[in-house]
C-alpha cells in the first residue's frame, strides 16, 4: 500500500502540469451509472502491440481503437498511436507487429500517447478480444507513466462470441477463427488498429446476435461474459 | 495519415468509381464513413424509412433489392449486388424514399456515407459525380479499354474505325471550276500527283468528281476531245459525309458502293475528301477489298474466302473498340452482299434471269441479319416474296425456284452460315410466297395470336430485302404497318409473349444462372430488347428492322425520354459486344461455326464487365416494366 502510494507521489511528480490537467479533466468525466444500450451509445474497440507475449515483462508498443457509434464504426473516429520505447523490440518482434525501430524510438512520449487514448475514450466501455492481455497492458502502462489505477468496464469477445454461439464455441478460440467463420477480412493483421477494427465488425455480429437473445446494454452483455467464462472454467 | 485509411483504401483502390477518385477526395469520404453490419435477411433500407439519408458501398457480403408488389412498374427494378457496389443512387440523387427494399442476403458491412456528405463528395470529385449520375454509360467507358487492352493485337498509334473523319482528313481537297478543259485538269493532277480532282462552285459545292480510273476509261478508251469541260465526264452522283461521321461510315459507304472516295461536307462545302488509302492505314483488311472481292467471286471456294475475310475483319473492328452496333451492322452488310452475290450467281447458272421471273422475285432475310444485327454465330433465316406471271399459279413459280432456292441454301452453309433448323428457309415452300400469299400467311397470324403465330411473328416481321425486286419487300412492310397499328390485340398478346423471358435478377446465386452455372446472353439478355422493340416499332408505324433504331425511332410516340432509350441501346450493345467476344475467343480456340454458343460463366467475366451486365440486364427489367405499362399486363 505504502509502496504503491509513494508511486503514485513519483509519477505525479513526473507528469508536466498540463499532463496533470488532462488526467484530471478525463477524472472529472462522469462515470456512467445506468446501463446504456449498445445499439444508441458509444463504445470503443481496442487491440495493443507489445514487445512481446510476457504480460510481466513485456511492453506497451502501440494502441489502436475504433468508436462504435449506435452500432456502427466511425471510421472517422479512431485513434492509433506508437508509444515511445527506450529500447525498439527484437527483429521478431518488429516483424509481427511491423512497427520498425526509427518508428518506435520516435513515437509519442508514454504519458502523452495514454492521456490521448483516455481522452479517445472517454468514459465509454471498452471492447477487446481477449480483455486480459490488452487490459494488463493498458493498466500496467497507465500505472507506470501516469501513476494511475485504470480501472474500467470492459467487455471481451473471445467470451461473448462463445456465449452467443454455443455449437461454434469448442470449434473457435483465437480472433482469427471467429473472424474466418465470419468472413470478415483484415488486410493488415497485427497492426493494433486494423486488428481493432475487425474486432469491431465482430462486436457488430455479436450485438445483432445478442439483441436477438433481448440483451441489450452493456451490463447484460458483461452478465453473459460472466456466465461464459463460469462454464469455460467448469468445463 | 490514419492507419484505418490505410487498410480502407486498399478496397476502394480496386473498386469503380473510386479507382479514379483522387486521393484527397477518396480520404476526405472515408473519414466520413460509417461500418455497418447487417445480418442475414436484415432490412437495410426500405421504402418506409422515407427518404434515403445515406450511400452505401457494400464491403463484403451480398445484398438484394426486392420491388414491392405496389410499385411493380417503377423503375427500379430486381437487383443483387456485391462487394463494392453502391446504393440507392437514384433514390440519393433524387432525394426520395427508395422504390425496392433492399435486404442482405447474407451477412453483409456496408461503408455508408451520410446524405449532406454525399453531395459535398458529388460536388468536390468529378470521377464521382459521373459514376452517380451516368452509371451504365460511365461503367462501359471503364470496360471499353478493358476490351482494348485485352486484345493485345491491336497496336496502340493505330487510329480507329471510331475516330471522326474530321480527324482522318490531312490536306485539303484539290478542286476545279466546272468549266476547266480536261487537259488542265490531266495536268494539275499529275502535277500535284493526286488520283482525284473535284468540281466545285462559286459556294465550293462539289459538282462532281474525277478519278485516275475515270481516265482510262472515260477519256483514253473513248479518245474524247480533252479541250471539253471537265464536268461533262465526272461523276455527278457523289457520296457525302459530314466531318462528324465516322471513319467506319466512310467505309461503309465505300465497300458497299464500291467507291474509292468518299466527300466531306460541310453546310454544302467541300472540306474534304477520304481516300480508301486514308481508312486503309485504319485496318488491317480493306473494307472495300472485302467487298469488292465478294462482288467478283465466282466460286464457292471464293465465297468461303470472302466469309473468312468477314470473320477476320471482325476480329480486328473487335480490337479496335468499335461499337457493338457498327460491328453487327458491318457483319450483316457483308453478309448481305456475300448472300446477294450468291443468289445472283445461282439464279444466272439456273436461268432464272433469263425466265419469266426475272425481276419478280426478292430474296429477304429474317431474324438478327434483317435486324442488321448479325453475329460470327449466326445460322440463315431467310425467304422469298414473288409476283406471279401472268398465266401462271404460285405453285408454278414454286416448282421452279424451290430447287434453286435450295442450292442458294446450301451454297450459303458451305460459307459458314449454317441451315436453319427450324427450317426457316428460302427453299421451304411455306416460305417461298407470292406476295398475296404473304399478306394473307401475316394475316392469319395476327388475327389469330396462338403461340405458333407469335414465334413466327418474332422471327418473320424484322424482314428486310437483301436482292432482287426491293419493291416486293417495301409493299409487304407498308402493308404489315398498316395492319399492324390496327390490331391492339395481337400487339397485345406479343408483349405477353415477350414478358415470358425474364432476364436474370442476379448473378451469384444457383437458381440464377441455372444448374450448369452458365447464362443464356441471346435468350435472357438480347431477346427481351428485341422484342419489345418490335413490338413498339409495329405499334407506332415504324419501317426500320435494326432494335436500335426501333428503340429511338419510337420514343417519341411513346413519350419516353431519349436518356432513358440511350440506356437501353447502351444496355443492349454491351450485351451484343459480350456475345461477340465469346464467339471470338471460341473462334480463337478453334470451334467450328456450329459450335459457337451464347452461353458464358458469369463468373470468368472481368469484375466490371460482371458489373455492367447486371446493369445491362437491369436495363432489360426496365424496357419490360415499360411494355408491361403500355399494354397493362
Amino acid at each position: 500500500m505504502i509502496g504503491r502510494l509513494l508511486g503514485w507521489l513519483r509519477s505525479q511528480h513526473n507528469l508536466t502540469q498540463v499532463q496533470q490537467h488532462k488526467l484530471s479533466d478525463w477524472r472529472d468525466i462522469p462515470s456512467v451509472t445506468r446501463p446504456r444500450a449498445i445499439n444508441s451509445s458509444r463504445c470503443v474497440v481496442v487491440d495493443v502491440e507489445t514487445s512481446g507475449l510476457n504480460l510481466w515483462e513485456d511492453r506497451l508498443i502501440s494502441i489502436g481503437a475504433v468508436a462504435v457509434v449506435n452500432g456502427k464504426i466511425d471510421l472517422g473516429d479512431c485513434f492509433y498511436s506508437v508509444l515511445q520505447q527506450e529500447t525498439a523490440s527484437d527483429r521478431e518482434n518488429i516483424l509481427l507487429h511491423g512497427i520498425g525501430v526509427f518508428e518506435q524510438t520516435e513515437g509519442v512520449p508514454a504519458a502523452d500517447a495514454l492521456l490521448a487514448f483516455l481522452h479517445f475514450l472517454q468514459k465509454d466501455p471498452l471492447i477487446a478480444f481477449h480483455v486480459t492481455f490488452d487490459k494488463t497492458m493498458i493498466v500496467r502502462a497507465m500505472r507506470k507513466y501516469l501513476g494511475y489505477s485504470f480501472n474500467h468496464l470492459w467487455s471481451d469477445m473471445a467470451y461473448v462470441m462463445p456465449a452467443l454461439n454455443p455449437e461454434l464455441a469448442s470449434r473457435y478460440r483465437s480472433l482469427d477463427e471467429w473472424l474466418g467463420h465470419f468472413d470478415i477480412r483484415n488486410d493488415a493483421r497485427h497492426n493494433a488498429l486494423a486488428d481493432a477494427l475487425v474486432t469491431a465488425q465482430l462486436f457488430q455480429v455479436g450485438a445483432v446476435q445478442a439483441k436477438k437473445r433481448n440483451i441489450i446494454d452493456f451490463v447484460a452483455l458483461r452478465d453473459l461474459e460472466k456466465a461464459q467464462r463460469w462454464v469455460s472454467e467448469v468445463g | 495519415m490514419n492507419a484505418v485509411y490505410a487498410s480502407q483504401l486498399a478496397f476502394f483502390a480496386v473498386h469503380a468509381p473510386f479507382d479514379r477518385m483522387e486521393m484527397a477526395h477518396l480520404l476526405w469520404m472515408i473519414a466520413r464513413l460509417k461500418l455497418g453490419y447487417y445480418a442475414q435477411g436484415e432490412v437495410i433500407v426500405a421504402p418506409e424509412q422515407g427518404v434515403v439519408e445515406r450511400f452505401l458501398v457494400i464491403k463484403q457480403g451480398l445484398v438484394q433489392g426486392e420491388q414491392s408488389v405496389a410499385h411493380a412498374s417503377d423503375a427500379d427494378t430486381w437487383l443483387e449486388l456485391t462487394a463494392g457496389e453502391c446504393f440507392p443512387l437514384g433514390a440519393l440523387l433524387a432525394h426520395r424514399p427508395v422504390a425496392s427494399l433492399y435486404r442482405s442476403v447474407m451477412d453483409t458491412f456496408c461503408y455508408e456515407l451520410p446524405l449532406a456528405d454525399f453531395h459535398a463528395l458529388l460536388g468536390l470529385s468529378a470521377p464521382f459525380r459521373d459514376f452517380c449520375t451516368r452509371r451504365i454509360a460511365n461503367l462501359l467507358e471503364h470496360s471499353k479499354q478493358v476490351i482494348q487492352a485485352q486484345y493485345t493485337q491491336s497496336s496502340a498509334e493505330q487510329q480507329s474505325l471510331t475516330s471522326p473523319l474530321s480527324s482522318i482528313i490531312c490536306r485539303a481537297p484539290v478542286t476545279c471550276t466546272p468549266d476547266t478543259s480536261v487537259r488542265d485538269v490531266l495536268a494539275r493532277m499529275h502535277e500535284l500527283r493526286v488520283g482525284s480532282m473535284i468540281a466545285v462552285d462559286e459556294q465550293g459545292r462539289p459538282l462532281g468528281i474525277l478519278t485516275l480510273p475515270d481516265v482510262l476509261e472515260r477519256i483514253a478508251l473513248p479518245q474524247i476531245d480533252i479541250d471539253q469541260a471537265v464536268i461533262g465526264i465526272m461523276t455527278t452522283q457523289l457520296t457525302f459525309l459530314s466531318p462528324q461521321a465516322l471513319a467506319y461510315e466512310a467505309a461503309l459507304t465505300m465497300a458497299k458502293l464500291g467507291f474509292r472516295h468518299v466527300l466531306v461536307v460541310e453546310n454544302e462545302r467541300l472540306v474534304g475528301l477520304v481516300s480508301e488509302k486514308d481508312l486503309f492505314a485504319l485496318q488491317r483488311v480493306g473494307l472495300r477489298q472485302i467487298g469488292s472481292s465478294i462482288r467478283h467471286a465466282k466460286t464457292c471456294q471464293e465465297f468461303q474466302q470472302s466469309a473468312a475475310d468477314i470473320r477476320r475483319m471482325a476480329h480486328n473492328m473487335m480490337a479496335q473498340g468499335v461499337t457493338a452496333e457498327q460491328l453487327t451492322q458491318f457483319i450483316s452488310t457483308f453478309n448481305d452482299q456475300l448472300a446477294a452475290r450468291i443468289v445472283e450467281l445461282e439464279y444466272a447458272a439456273s436461268g432464272v434471269s433469263d425466265s419469266p421471273f426475272a425481276g419478280r422475285l426478292c430474296w429477304m432475310a429474317l431474324g438478327s441479319e434483317g435486324r442488321f444485327e448479325q453475329t460470327l454465330s449466326t445460322d440463315q433465316d431467310n425467304a422469298l416474296i414473288f409476283t406471279v406471271p401472268e398465266g401462271m399459279t404460285a405453285n408454278n413459280v414454286r416448282e421452279w425456284i424451290l430447287p434453286v432456292a435450295r442450292r442458294i441454301n446450301e451454297t450459303l452453309a458451305l460459307c459458314g452460315f449454317p441451315l436453319c433448323r427450324g427450317n426457316v428457309m428460302a427453299s421451304n415452300p411455306e416460305w417461298c410466297l407470292s406476295l398475296d400469299e404473304w399478306k394473307r400467311k401475316f394475316s392469319d397470324w395476327i388475327v389469330n395470336g396462338t403461340p405458333l403465330a407469335l414465334l413466327h411473328a418474332s422471327i418473320f416481321f424484322d424482314f428486310r430485302s437483301v436482292q432482287g425486286a426491293h419493291d416486293l419487300a417495301e409493299g409487304l412492310r407498308g402493308w404489315l404497318m398498316k395492319v399492324a397499328v390496327e390490331n391492339a390485340r395481337f400487339l397485345h398478346q406479343m408483349a405477353e409473349n415477350a414478358l415470358v423471358i425474364r432476364p436474370p435478377l442476379g448473378l451469384v446465386r444457383d437458381f440464377v444462372v441455372g444448374k450448369e452455372h452458365k447464362l443464356d446472353l441471346k435468350l435472357s439478355g438480347i431477346t427481351p430488347f428485341v422484342d419489345a422493340a418490335r413490338i413498339f416499332s409495329l405499334a407506332t408505324g415504324i419501317t426500320q428492322t435494326s432494335t436500335i433504331q426501333r428503340l429511338r425511332a419510337s420514343a417519341a410516340s411513346l413519350k419516353i425520354h431519349p436518356s432513358e432509350i440511350e440506356a437501353w441501346v447502351d444496355a443492349f450493345m454491351f450485351i451484343q459486344v459480350l456475345r461477340m467476344r465469346h464467339h471470338d475467343e471460341g473462334q480463337a480456340q478453334g470451334l467450328g461455326d456450329d459450335e459457337l454458343d451464347n452461353l458464358i460463366d458469369p463468373e470468368s467475366l472481368h469484375e466490371l464487365d460482371r458489373r455492367i451486365l447486371k446493369e445491362a440486364f437491369r436495363q432489360a427489367r426496365k424496357l419490360q416494366a415499360r411494355l408491361a405499362l403500355e399494354y397493362h399486363l
